[in-house]
């Protein structure tokens, strides 16, 4: 009884900071919450930095939440942002799954949301888009490492570092270079082999040591992401095979994102090609996208846009390295 | 952590294992009386509210209170699970990989339909999976046979842990890292890390709430707490429970069968980890390989601040329920500080440090006073 008593006095206090709290109005400044899933790479850092710092430059209030490659607490953290009363949210998912979930949630809640660089697995929920053609970057990039094999004179060994599958990103690049596969069949000694790496340095470091080992010639190899090179180089290095174009033991590597480590392998001369998404007009187009939703007060846009992006070769490394985010931060450096 | 004879009174005493003060021979002073009190972090939670309200207006939003239940359920089951082998002396990590199992495992019999881009190389494609879905699509018994072949395959996993821990006496923390690495693996493999999404409707539906903050989760958790506190308190089964996690071996001598008290312990936690995966996997909409993954710091995190010990022996359901929630308001409300996940994350391992030093300081009270 005693408990009981006290337990009532207590909730009796409470009653007044709930009256008092529950009315409480927020600020009219625009509030956009940008909620990634983690920031492990060069381009999702500069993607962050990107982002955040236009938004604030505006004028805007961001709110920024790290779901710390948990799709379940990027759902809470998208729901808390939504509890917040944010204009829009700007998201970065876990995977292209969960990104469905999430943009149901703030459609149902009537706050914009826009999905960056990581698209949803289907159209059924409504939100702003902005995704790099990956396909036809990766395309690209494979297209140039293909025509640096065929002035070998001979068939090459080719391997591809596949991302996590489940990420729509990771599909069109192994769909572009499965294109440049298919379009010079006898180029290649062997059917390509496909090295899983989940987006995950050490899962990558393991399957490419293996997969090296059981295929010792591979000459040709393509990473699905910019960010593995420095685990392809502690692989390749004690092998005799992290050597720069032009030497015979040179492997034919090409990769994806064009961050700065691309940037610098491109300059240095290790890497033949990369495929760049224009991160900078990326993030511009989310941003406008977003900005505008909320000042028409469009509670649930719809819009894909796209990035077609480019490959940074050796061939016109001088005519457009300026054009690839990595290459201008890396001449920053 | 195991179930090895422990110098402690061999004698299943309620007030001890329970915890309440008012029960204390010697009436202590204020402070320790409040510390000892079992609904210690009930009042420290309301304390914590009532200095937040200002500070954090929308803490009272009914949406956020929503948000607050929603994250609260799913934990709270895991939680009570964890509590049986806690009480027990022992631990169980392989709850993320249960519930990771269990989702994966009742995506692939609800499913009505996979992208075969993603699955063709699945181990399960053309036998349990394909384009037009898993083993039960769009049958009527798509529903009920997934969620108990979910809670199958929690009681399995527990029962592996058990048996292990009761017969091979292996310490329950080696057995259930294993497990826990073991059907994770395999819930990557079986999938190839792809997400399993098109869960029947009714399957969503339970997450949802239907009116306010009445969801099927919040029916189905407060089910599992009720059943779970009377298991504890009012039955034969429980005050096992407390008798083998105060000394196996003499709980053995003195005629507890302590290896199937043990067994059902991890059987009752692999289940409710399972029930958890119901609940998360529907909030989700997607069985997930990784489901779960990241939560096990929560769950116990959350048993230690209700005052569930470690050493066994000791815990409530109901402190289980004052920890999860603690847990919950904690991170919610410092998410709604807007503070960075990195600090989030530090705030929270230092309570769950205090509360676990807190449990000592009670202990050595509750020895000095008897």
């Amino acid at each position: 009884m005693k408990k009981l008593t006290v337990l009532c006095i207590v909730l009796v206090l409470l009653v007044p900071s709930l009256l008092f709290s529950a009315g409480a109005k927020e600020s009219d400044q625009i509030t956009i919450a940008f909620c990634f899933q983690d920031l492990e790479t060069e381009f999702w850092v500069a993607g962050h930095k990107a982002i955040t710092e236009e938004l604030r430059e505006q004028g805007i209030r961001v709110i920024e939440k790290n779901a710390n490659e948990d799709a379940n607490r990027q759902l809470e953290q998208v729901r808390d942002v939504i509890t917040q009363g944010v204009d829009g949210i700007i998201l970065i998912p876990q995977d292209g799954e969960s990104a469905v979930t999430i943009a149901k949630t703030a459609n149902e809640a009537g706050v914009p949301i826009g999905i960056f660089n990581r698209p949803p697995a289907d159209r059924s929920a409504k939100n702003l888009v902005v995704v790099a053609n990956n396909e036809v970057i990766a395309e690209a990039a494979v297209e140039h490492m293909a025509q640096e094999a065929m002035k070998l004179g001979r068939k090459v060994y080719p391997a591809i570092m596949v991302g996590d599958l489940g990420d729509p990103n990771a599909v069109g690049r192994r769909q572009g270079f499965m294109n440049v596969i298919a379009k010079y069949p006898d180029l290649w000694a062997h059917p390509p082999i496909e090295i899983p790496t989940k987006w995950d340095a050490n899962v990558a470091l393991a399957n490419l040591q293996s997969a090296m080992q059981a295929n010792p010639n591979i000459d040709f190899l393509f990473t699905s992401s910019d960010f593995l090179f420095p685990v392809i180089r502690s692989v390749l290095a004690p092998l005799g095979k992290w050597v720069k174009t032009g030497d015979p033991n040179h492997v034919i590597l090409g990769g994806l994102d064009g961050d700065v480590t691309a940037a610098r392998l491109l300059d240095e001369g290790y890497l033949d090609a990369t495929g760049v998404q224009n991160l900078f007009y990326e993030a511009d187009l989310m941003m406008e996208a977003m900005l505008e939703a909320i000042r028409t007060g469009d509670k649930t846009p719809d819009k894909w846009m796209e990035d077609p992006g480019f490959a940074l070769t050796q061939a016109n490394l001088d005519t457009h390295a300026q054009d690839m985010w990595g290459w201008v931060l890396y001449k920053e450096m | 952590m195991n179930t090895t004879p422990k110098k402690k009174k061999p004698v299943v005493d309620d007030t001890q294992h329970q915890g309440s003060g008012d029960s204390l021979a010697v009436q202590p002073n204020l402070g320790k009386r409040i510390l000892m009190s079992e609904y210690f972090v009930l009042y420290l939670t309301i304390l914590y509210i009532i200095v937040l309200t200002p500070i954090i207006p929308r803490l009272w939003h009914p949406m956020n209170i929503q948000n607050i239940l929603s994250n609260l359920w799913p934990l709270l089951v895991v939680a009570i699970g964890q509590t049986f082998v806690l009480i027990i002396a022992g631990i169980d990590l392989s709850q993320t990989s249960v519930m990771a199992m269990s989702s994966v495992v009742g995506a692939v019999v609800m499913t009505r339909s996979v992208d075969p881009i993603l699955f063709t190389k699945s181990p399960l494609w053309g036998v349990f999976l394909s384009e037009q879905g898993g083993l039960l699509s769009n049958s009527i018994f798509a529903l009920p046979v997934g969620i108990v072949v979910m809670l199958l395959v929690g009681l399995f996993i527990g029962f592996l842990n058990g048996f292990s821990v009761a017969y091979f006496r292996m310490p329950p923390f080696i057995v259930t890292l294993v497990s826990m690495m073991l059907f994770s693996a395999m819930a990557i493999f079986l999938t190839k890390s792809e997400n399993i999404r098109h869960l029947p409707e009714a399957y969503l539906e339970i997450s949802k709430n239907q009116f306010f903050v009445v969801s099927g989760s919040l029916i189905i958790a407060i089910f599992v707490m009720v059943l779970a506190h009377i298991l504890l308190s009012r039955t034969l089964f429980g005050k096992r429970l407390y008798a083998v996690g105060i000394n196996a071996t003499a709980s053995q001598i003195s005629g507890v069968p302590a290896r199937r008290t043990t067994i059902t312990a991890y059987m009752l936690s692999g289940m409710c980890a399972s029930i958890a995966a119901i609940l998360y996997s529907s909030r989700l909409e997607m069985g997930r390989p990784t489901l779960g993954s990241t939560i096990f710091i929560d769950i116990v995190g959350a048993n230690i601040i209700g005052g569930i010990s470690l050493a066994g022996g000791k815990g409530k359901v109901t402190w289980t329920l004052f920890g999860v929630f603690f847990f919950i308001i904690l991170a919610n409300s410092l998410n709604m500080l807007n503070l960075s996940f990195y600090i989030i994350d530090m705030v929270k391992g230092s309570v769950i440090l205090v509360a676990a030093l807190l449990d000592v300081a009670r202990n050595r009270i509750s020895r000095e006073q008897m």
